[in-house]
């Protein structure tokens, strides 16, 4: 092998292994940082939100250059073996890309995407149940707790003004 | 907000207060205060409605008119039961303020208003029925509901009188009316609303109150005050 050859096979390897220590990255230090039942320190959240904000460019770059880093590495004919790994790892890196699309809270809270209202005469509700009640202009509602509880975000219209219901 | 209407999603958790993202500028708002912490609209402050928490039989006898969020079917089986802020009480926190003899998951009132917070002891509050105190130098007044568990709180101000008038509860003759202000003898509502006397039809200015647990309350309002501690 030229050495030459050897030079490309390893800046292709420095780039495979860039992009997945990327990507990885991007994908495990939010879940790391945010994850319930742990102390968030000001820092680390505000970067884990940044890590957030960006990774989705990142991840898409850092997945195609991974792709090209690999045709490269293939054109200096390594063995079996290797080829498979890098495969391999430009998948993993491919997957991590499809993964940071992903907000595990978003699915792990189930939002009520379509809220549904009803008069108080059509309600049951125990008299002692909790609500969180709102007035806009003339119009009253209420969010029983038990159900926002759950929730814990309702994106709702009441006298035509868009609200944020929370809890 | 900054022209768009914004549809919010629970993106993440602070502390064990809630992250939300938007939709349209992928901004992140911190649940508690409304604030955007990153993002493009960082430091935007979403505007409060005014809120109660209150049991379902007096809002109701208030809003006979109004409308109820309903059951979405699908999640029904994961709904809270009603008691959902006394058993969370028994669930671990990962901060904690060791102040005023306080455990983490104390239910507390706060409010935030006139430049200070001041969180308000939630059995207390029950137990008092009527506390009269100060947030800031501003004179304020948190009435419990005739159902013995709503709890509303208002600016002591009434237009005409002078200073703070004291009030006291009452069994009112007035459907409703809980209250009596010393220095007019009119009768109040839960509302805040004078329901007899020379001042009738005139109401109190409400406070938002926010029913919080104490770590989380003390962890947004560092430099928080409570009622009945020094």
């Amino acid at each position: 092998m030229t050495s030459e050859m050897q030079r490309t096979r390893l800046i292709s390897v420095t780039v495979l292994l860039t992009c997945l220590a990327l990507s990885l990255t991007s994908v495990v230090y939010p879940i790391y940082v945010i994850r319930p039942f742990r102390a968030q320190g000001a820092r680390e959240l505000a970067i884990a939100l940044a890590v957030l904000r960006f990774r989705n460019a990142a991840v898409l770059i850092s997945g195609a250059a991974a792709l090209a880093a690999l045709v490269i590495y293939w054109r200096t004919q390594p063995g079996k073996w290797r080829r498979i790994f890098a495969t391999a790892g430009a998948a993993f890196v491919c997957v991590l890309a499809a993964l940071a699309r992903v907000n595990i809270y978003e699915l792990m809270f189930h939002p009520d995407d379509r809220p549904s209202f009803a008069a108080v005469s059509r309600t049951k509700l125990d008299k002692d149940e909790k609500v969180i009640a709102i007035k806009i202009g003339g119009a009253a509602r209420a969010y029983p707790i038990r159900n926002i509880s759950y929730h814990h975000v309702i994106n709702d219209v009441l006298d035509k003004v868009a609200i944020i219901a929370t809890y | 907000m900054a022209g768009l209407r914004l549809t919010f999603h629970l993106a993440g958790i602070n502390n064990q207060n809630f992250l939300m993202r938007d939709e349209q500028t992928g901004t992140y708002w911190q649940q508690i205060s409304g604030k955007a912490v990153s993002g493009p609209l960082r430091g935007s402050q979403l505007p409060f409605v005014h809120s109660d928490e209150l049991n379902f039989g007096t809002w109701q006898s208030e809003e006979p008119q109004g409308t109820v969020l309903q059951d979405a079917a699908e999640y029904r089986f994961g709904y809270a039961r009603k008691d959902w802020d006394v058993r969370m009480q028994r669930a671990p926190t990962v901060i904690d303020f060791r102040e005023h003899g306080l455990k983490a998951r104390d239910l507390m009132l706060g409010i935030q208003a006139f430049g200070a917070s001041r969180a308000f002891p939630f059995d207390q509050v029950i137990r008092e029925k009527l506390v009269e105190d100060r947030v800031g130098a501003e004179p304020v007044l948190l009435v419990v509901g005739a159902d013995g568990q709503s709890v509303r709180a208002f600016r002591d101000r009434v237009p005409g009188v002078l200073g703070a008038p004291e009030f006291y509860r009452v069994s009112g003759n007035q459907p409703g009316a809980l209250l009596m202000d010393a220095a007019t003898g009119s009768e109040w509502n839960f509302q805040g609303c004078a329901v007899s006397g020379k001042i009738k039809g005139i109401c109190l200015e409400p406070l938002e109150v926010l029913k919080d647990y104490w770590f989380d309350w003390r962890n947004f309002n560092p430099s928080t005050t409570v009622y009945g501690r020094k």
